[in-house]
């Protein structure tokens, strides 16, 4: 089979992917960039909370409140400076909260009222540190009133380590490349290949139209193939991320995404005429799906309406995919949904592509 | 549909590497000459009637020339030949395969030669016409087929560091990786300089010498009237005349013609290559 033309022309395209440096720099190097930057930065860890502490009494008891504060270990204590400083501190985003402890605190006959002010738009640093000053009081009040706590949680972690940023991040990145390799390599090479006149040469001679296609894509299937498992071991190696399932699964999900952007990026490489009209379409496809498909922080945050549009983008259903078997051990067959959702997707870009496809 | 077996042995031997399948012949009896036979073709874009009605037929080891000014419908003519078009109506054969109902079954037997092709990039010389080989399902030599246009020093290269010159003899080499019944050149020598079109010149001359079919576009006078057996002028998308170079002139002069100022003897680029000689430029 060695000289059969589809086998040729497939080990030719992949020999010419490899030769191309600016295709290998964008294509395994830049995720790999991205992912350092995003993991060393680590956006998704949520910083010390910061407190700042008014302290309007300034006796014994109110020393011992913010020693307490102080020694949590979440929470980041400011005591210097007036109300007014603080509260520009608050205004400014320099603060989460501001506790004022009020003059006489422990000293005038209880209940003291201690009062914070917050971040509205930090509700989550800002739940954190009332809990903490509510813990507190609580503890003080027993401890004044001599009870005995009826109730004591007893903590214990059952992983064996936190689920951490770039856990979430590595299958995101996955899905991010294989979409840049299926919609940006086909929409620039492809197109390039078309308007040069290389195309128009290899069909003066017999080949047929399919078995360059085939090239096309198993060379690219097997780019992104490499591209995922290199990102997860440098991942793996580099930034102490852990994927907990199944690296075939992984692998699986990841050749579906591919056919999926693939299938687009012929699309759109058979449609338009040159690299000007093509890259544009790749990024106006690609773009808002980067920031909307959960890729570098969850969509939990998005408005309900933009969240459930975004339930049904490609990337989505890859990027959650790969995500559920990489940080949950999710197994493939659990994966029908989104694995359904590839294969609607791939069936529209299909419809499209074969629609739109021209080879001159 | 095998058209050539491979047979490595013979690489070292000159020659063809690809055995001539049966297919590459089916007209063997003398009573039809004739390697490319067109009838009555036509195409349009839009308005624009490309070809227009016409008809011609190339017997076999002959040089045929189209002539004719830009848009007169040489490429579109060339194209539907090449089965790279199709036609509106008509019909086009090489070695008696209808181009219409098997594009591939001519594409096959031809060797073609496209105005500005472009090769794979990042794919070395050597490697590109062995992967062009095995589209055929045939075996080359590549190496030899690059001493045939001279670009044996070139093996290593890539396509896209090559001069224009260089570039046209490796379409040309290209052009040969199947053994070819019949090759199309679509203006050979566009864009060339004296030295480089000259040196095609030979390269054409010695495949007429092999026996080969060439049938090639131009717009240069000089290159038909030096090449061609034949020669068919086009304008509108119709042959407006069809002859032997020298029987045209000879027409053209019955007619009472003449020229107003006499030849020379020399021209000026008999003195550019008397200066500048003529050995290829290319480094």
């Amino acid at each position: 089979m060695k000289t059969s033309p589809v086998w040729v022309l497939t080990i030719a395209t992949i020999k010419m992917w490899f030769r191309d440096r600016a295709a290998v720099f964008w294509s395994l190097l830049m995720p790999i960039i991205i992912m350092a930057i995003f993991g060393v930065i680590n956006f998704g860890s949520y910083g010390s909370v910061e407190v700042g502490v008014v302290d309007l009494a300034g006796n014994q008891a109110s020393g011992q409140l913010v020693e307490g504060l102080d020694d949590a270990e979440v929470l980041d204590v400011f005591t210097d400076g007036s109300l007014d400083a603080q509260r520009q501190a608050l205004l400014d985003g320099d603060r989460h909260v501001v506790l004022i402890i009020p003059a006489g605190f422990g000293v005038t006959p209880p209940p003291f009222e201690l009062r914070t002010l917050y971040n509205e738009a930090r509700t989550r640093e800002v739940e954190v540190a009332h809990t903490v000053i509510q813990e507190m009081m609580n503890a003080a009040t027993f401890q004044v009133m001599e009870i005995t706590p009826l109730f004591t949680l007893d903590t214990e972690p059952i992983t064996d380590r936190d689920f951490s940023y770039i856990d979430y991040l590595l299958p995101g990145i996955v899905a991010m490349s294989i979409m840049q390799m299926g919609l940006f390599s086909v929409a620039f090479g492809f197109v390039q290949a078309k308007r040069l006149g290389i195309l128009r040469r290899l069909f003066a001679t017999p080949v047929r139209p399919a078995n360059v296609l085939f090239a096309e894509v198993v060379t690219r299937l097997i780019v992104s193939a490499i591209q995922t498992l290199l990102l997860i071991g440098v991942a793996v190696l580099f930034f102490d991320a852990e994927v907990v399932g199944n690296m075939a699964a992984i692998l699986a999900v990841a050749v579906v995404g591919g056919a999926v952007f693939l299938t687009m990026g012929f699309g759109i490489a058979g449609w338009a005429k040159n690299e000007n009209v093509a890259a544009p379409l790749a990024n106006v496809i690609a773009m808002p799906m980067m920031f909307l498909s959960g890729i570098f922080f969850t969509r939990d945050f998005l408005p309900d309406v933009l969240r459930t549009i975004t339930d049904y983008l490609p990337l989505t259903y890859l990027a959650d995919g790969l995500r559920n078997i990489s940080t949950d051990g999710a197994a493939l067959t659990s994966q029908g949904g989104n694995l359904l959702g590839l294969a609607v997707w791939l069936l529209i870009s299909f419809a499209l592509a074969a629609r739109l496809f021209r080879w001159e | 549909m095998l058209l050539c077996v491979r047979q490595v042995k013979s690489l070292s031997a000159p020659g063809p590497a690809c055995y001539n399948h049966i297919r590459r012949y089916p007209i063997l009896n003398s009573a039809n000459s004739h390697i490319i036979e067109v009838d009555d073709l036509r195409k349009s874009y839009g308005d624009l009637k490309a070809v227009d009605g016409v008809s011609f037929a190339v017997r076999r080891g002959e040089v045929f020339g189209i002539l004719g000014p830009n848009g007169a419908g040489k490429t579109t003519t060339v194209e539907i030949l090449e089965g790279m078009r199709a036609p509106d109506s008509g019909r086009a054969a090489v070695n008696g395969i209808d181009v219409g109902e098997d594009p591939r079954g001519v594409k096959a037997v031809i060797g073609v030669q496209l105005q500005a092709s472009h090769f794979f990039a990042n794919l070395k010389l050597t490697e590109i016409l062995d992967v062009l080989a095995s589209l055929y399902h045939c075996a080359v030599d590549p190496i030899d087929l690059l001493r045939r246009v001279e670009l044996e020093d070139k093996k290593g290269s890539y396509f896209e560091k090559l001069s224009g010159g260089q570039r046209q003899r490796f379409s040309i080499a290209a052009a040969l990786v199947n053994s070819p019944l019949a090759l199309f050149l679509d203006e050979p020598t566009t864009g060339l300089d004296p030295q480089s079109r000259r040196h095609m010149w030979e390269l054409i001359r010695g495949f007429k010498q092999d026996g080969t079919t060439i049938l090639l576009t131009t717009h240069y006078m000089e290159e038909a009237e030096v090449l061609c057996d034949r020669v068919a002028i086009m304008d509108n998308g119709r042959i407006i005349a069809l002859e032997h170079p020298d029987a045209l002139i000879d027409g053209l002069l019955a007619k009472g013609f003449r020229k107003e100022r006499t030849e020379r003897q020399a021209t000026l680029e008999d003195v550019f290559l008397d200066l500048t000689g003529r050995a290829l430029r290319e480094e």
